[in-house]
């Protein structure tokens, strides 16, 4: 992809200007080749003399237009945003062409010309580019009154999201390609036009003639060729993505652009809509990041608007859009569907992709959803009906304040992940967005439980993933088992572990982690000091109906595979923490291909961070821990990777450093010593030393 | 005279050296060719030069600053004009003179190129660029402004190309 001057912003620099000089050094060479040193010459295109100027400049801008054309096509460059593409302003343009066609024929040259043509002794280009010095000083003394004919009848075309800039064959109605052809074609015959006409007017001796010539015939089929071959080239760029919004857009820089074709793409595969039926299970079960846009007049929404909807007037939007840019939709709705289409177009080219239209506006959410079952002409399966009636019930406002209590965010005091005390628990056992999860074996749970509690083993989100077993499964894998447990990603999630096994809870942490849940934590002291504190429990099970658990599909950044270690290891850039017990570090215990441990590494038993109390197990204090991590790593910055032999151990660690101590790297390799010892090229060291 | 004219290149091979420093243009600088722009810069020099204050208050040039000249489009129209005086001394095409029909007088050639000037020099500066800049570069990129715009001069052209031929009357 080429970087124009223009595209890096750097057409001022001093590079830029000695290309443009090269450039005209060119430009004129070819001016003066054509001929164009001569007024006379020029001026013959209007009495039919001489067609030089229509010839030379239809040449050039074919071979220009097909030129870039095909750069286009192969990618080598983006023309919305490495080239400056002007205006139209059709008012403007049409009295400018006007005037400078009466300017022209009558003064027999054009600036480019004159400069040829003073370079030539013209004095009539002297006297002409005089002119047009007086003429161009004429336009800014002009410029306080005409101001508003400058920029007359600005094109509506919008191309790449900048507004005001129109393609030629967009105005017509026309593919690039195929006007492409088809202005090969004209400009063609014109070519043979301007030959018969100049060998029927012009005096011979004044022209070359090339009518019928063997040079016209075969630049002919050369041009119409190319121009053919465009069809097969690709019309768009091959890997054209859609720009994404800047971080810090301000709102004066112009919006990034959004193309064309992927905004159509989007409308074509509805990925524009949100059903009403889709709609109403969103705000039903209060499902965040998702705002609801009412755009008629405030005093239509104040009579009747979908429950939860906010009143944006249409101008407000690109505002509004801008301020809830987080949100993961934006609906909007009117009582039609052609207002906010057009609205959630024109946000989408700026950018703003997260702007959704509702499937035939308030009209088809209040006859889908809304209209009673009685007054339903088809008949009704048993569970649509039932839906319906949960609907009115919700959006009519039945039993509005009980679930508006339900449906508000639960706050949590400090910082999540983190340890959850019991006594916080007990009070917000009851909160719709607290979700407790049991890492106990089942056994114990069907005993007892907090009441709530969802029993799931840290097991269920492990498995063989590309031939290592025992691995935290990908996110979507992840998001699917969370869904299906009934969990939303506003929830607060506490895990519960028994005995000593907070490596249970960790490594469940590990899966929130991954999808970048931060509101999780770990019950202090597990379900053990739970008990010792006399608190309820049950043995019922909580009925969860299941949800869409949204998922991140990119990689997460903190697990590490062997090669990232290997590499980390072999540049000395990060601390890597074996956190299995001494024995299988020093390599007198092995249960693996090898024993060891991999060279540099430091051992530091996740047993240590525990203590036992009692009634209960749980991490030793933070200064304790704090002191211990202190002596093996230098500051809070140091990368540190934390491996044990299936990443289960270490996911203990691994909360201890990120999330109890602050530290700021810290990595993963959960595949650990599983896989490190069957890679017969990765280094191992046994003994005590690192 | 004709016979120098006889040895102008072929009209459509140069065109095509024309379009393919047209190409380069954009490859390279990201913008058409231009001569206008580099003309109103030297506009905006001179009149700076003759009242500075009310230059830089104006509207239009003040926008380019106390330096106007310091801008691509005027160095590529000093390479026009050498690129230019190059070809035309290599090719012998050098002649001092007022080009004119010859039964049309001095006076009458030389008001004609003027008012010319002026008109030209006044619809680049509304059009955003003259036949390089505006037709010709817009139109490779097929913009439609400068489809219209390239309309408009021929109409323009054809229309008072009639009333003003008597400066090429031999």
């Amino acid at each position: 992809m080429i970087k124009t001057f223009y595209g890096l912003g750097v057409l001022d620099s001093s590079a830029a200007c000695f290309t443009a000089f090269i450039i005209g050094l060119f430009f004129g060479l070819a001016l003066e080749r054509a001929g164009f040193g001569s007024s006379k010459r020029l001026a013959g295109i209007f009495y039919f003399n001489d067609m030089a100027v229509l010839k030379v400049m239809f040449s050039a801008l074919l071979t220009a237009m097909l030129g870039l054309s095909i750069c286009i096509s192969l990618g080598w460059i983006d023309l919305s945003d490495q080239v400056y593409l002007m205006k139209t302003y059709f008012g403007a343009y049409i009295v400018a062409g006007l005037l400078f066609g009466v300017g022209f024929v009558m003064g027999g040259w054009c600036p480019g010309t004159a400069a040829v043509g003073m370079a030539s002794g013209k004095i009539d280009a002297a006297v002409f580019f005089g002119g047009a010095i007086a003429g161009s000083i004429l336009f800014n003394e002009l410029y306080p009154i005409i101001k508003p004919l400058y920029t007359w009848g600005e094109s509506h075309q919008n191309s790449f999201g900048l507004p005001g800039v129109a393609f030629f064959h967009t105005t017509l109605g026309l593919s690039k390609t195929g006007f492409a052809f088809l202005f090969t074609a004209i400009a063609v015959c014109c070519f043979w036009a301007v030959e018969a006409l100049e060998k029927k007017y012009a005096p011979a001796s004044t022209t070359d003639r090339y009518l019928n010539s063997p040079f016209l015939k075969s630049f002919s089929l050369a041009l119409i060729v190319i121009a053919g071959s465009l069809f097969l080239l690709p019309s768009q760029p091959p890997a054209k993505t859609a720009r994404t919004k800047p971080a810090a857009a301000s709102p004066v820089s112009p919006a990034p652009a959004v193309s064309e074709k992927i905004l159509l793409e989007h409308v074509a595969s509805a990925q524009d809509h949100v059903e009403p039926e889709e709609l109403a299970d969103y705000l039903m079960n209060g499902i965040p990041g998702i705002l609801v846009v009412d755009v008629r007049p405030s005093q239509e929404y104040r009579q009747f608007h979908i429950r939860g909807a906010l009143n944006v007037q249409l101008p407000d939007l690109p505002v509004f859009a801008e301020q809830s840019e987080s949100a993961q939709k934006i609906v909007l709705y009117s009582n039609g569907m052609t207002h906010p289409a057009q609205a959630r177009d024109a946000l989408f080219r700026m950018g703003y992709t997260n702007v959704f239209i509702l499937t035939d506006g308030l009209t088809g959410f209040a006859d889908r959803c809304l209209k009673p079952v009685s007054l339903r002409t088809e008949p009704l399966p048993v569970y649509s009906a039932n839906q319906i009636n949960r609907w009115r019930a919700y959006f009519y406002g039945r039993n509005a304040s009980r679930e508006a209590a339900a449906k508000q965010t639960i706050a949590y005091q400090g910082t999540l992940p983190s340890l959850i005390n019991t006594e916080w628990l007990s009070e917000n056992l009851q909160h719709r967005q607290v979700k407790i999860i049991d890492c106990r074996d089942q056994p114990e749970y069907n005993r007892n439980h907090i009441p709530g509690a969802m029993a799931v083993s840290p097991e269920n989100f492990r498995g063989v993933v590309e031939g290592i077993p025992s691995m935290l499964l990908p996110a979507t894998f992840l998001a699917e088992k969370l869904s299906l447990m009934g969990i939303l990603s506003s929830d607060i999630i506490v895990l519960v572990y028994g005995g000593d096994r907070i490596r249970d809870a960790t490594l469940i942490g590990m899966v929130f982690e991954r999808l970048g849940h931060q509101r999780y934590g770990i019950l202090e002291g597990g379900f053990d000091k739970w008990i010792s504190e006399k608190r309820s429990t049950n043995t019922e099970l909580r009925k969860m109906a299941a949800t869409t658990y949204q998922s991140a599909s990119a990689r997460d950044p903190f697990t590490l595979s062997a090669d990232e270690v290997f590499s980390y290891l072999q540049n000395k850039s990060a601390v890597i923490l074996d956190v299995r017990p001494v024995d299988y570090y020093t390599g007198k215990k092995s249960d693996e291909a090898r024993g060891g441990h991999i060279p540099g590494a430091l051992n530091r038993p996740f047993t240590e961070d525990i203590m036992k109390s009692e009634a209960y197990s749980a991490l030793k204090p933070v200064a304790e821990l704090e002191a211990a991590y202190a002596s093996l790593l230098l500051s809070k910055e140091t990368p540190v990777i934390v491996h044990c032999r299936t990443g289960h151990q270490a996911s203990q660690t691994y909360f201890v450093l990120k999330h109890i101590l602050k530290y700021k790297q810290v990595f993963w390799y959960d595949a650990g010593w599983t896989e490190w010892s069957t890679r017969k090229e990765l280094p191992v060291t046994v003994g005590t030393e690192p | 005279m004709d016979e120098e004219n006889s040895r102008y290149s072929n009209p459509y091979l140069t065109g095509v050296m024309l379009g393919l420093v047209l190409l380069a243009s954009f490859l390279l600088l990201g913008a058409g060719l231009g001569a206008s722009g580099g003309l109103a810069r030297l506009a905006a020099y001179i009149e700076g030069l003759l009242v500075p204050s009310h230059t830089h208050a104006s509207e239009y040039f003040g926008a380019w600053g106390n330096n106007p000249l310091n801008y691509y489009l005027v160095y590529m129209l000093i390479g026009i004009f050498l690129g230019g005086l190059f070809s035309a001394v290599s090719n012998k095409r050098v002649s001092f003179g007022l080009e004119r029909g010859k039964s049309a007088s001095i006076g009458i050639r030389t008001a004609f190129a003027l008012a010319g000037g002026v008109l030209v020099g006044f619809a680049s500066r509304l059009a955003g660029g003259c036949t390089s800049g505006q037709a010709l570069s817009g139109g490779a990129l097929l913009l439609t402004g400068s489809f219209v715009f390239l309309i408009c001069i021929f109409a323009g052209g054809y229309a008072a190309a009639f009333w003003v031929g008597r400066q090429w009357n031999d």
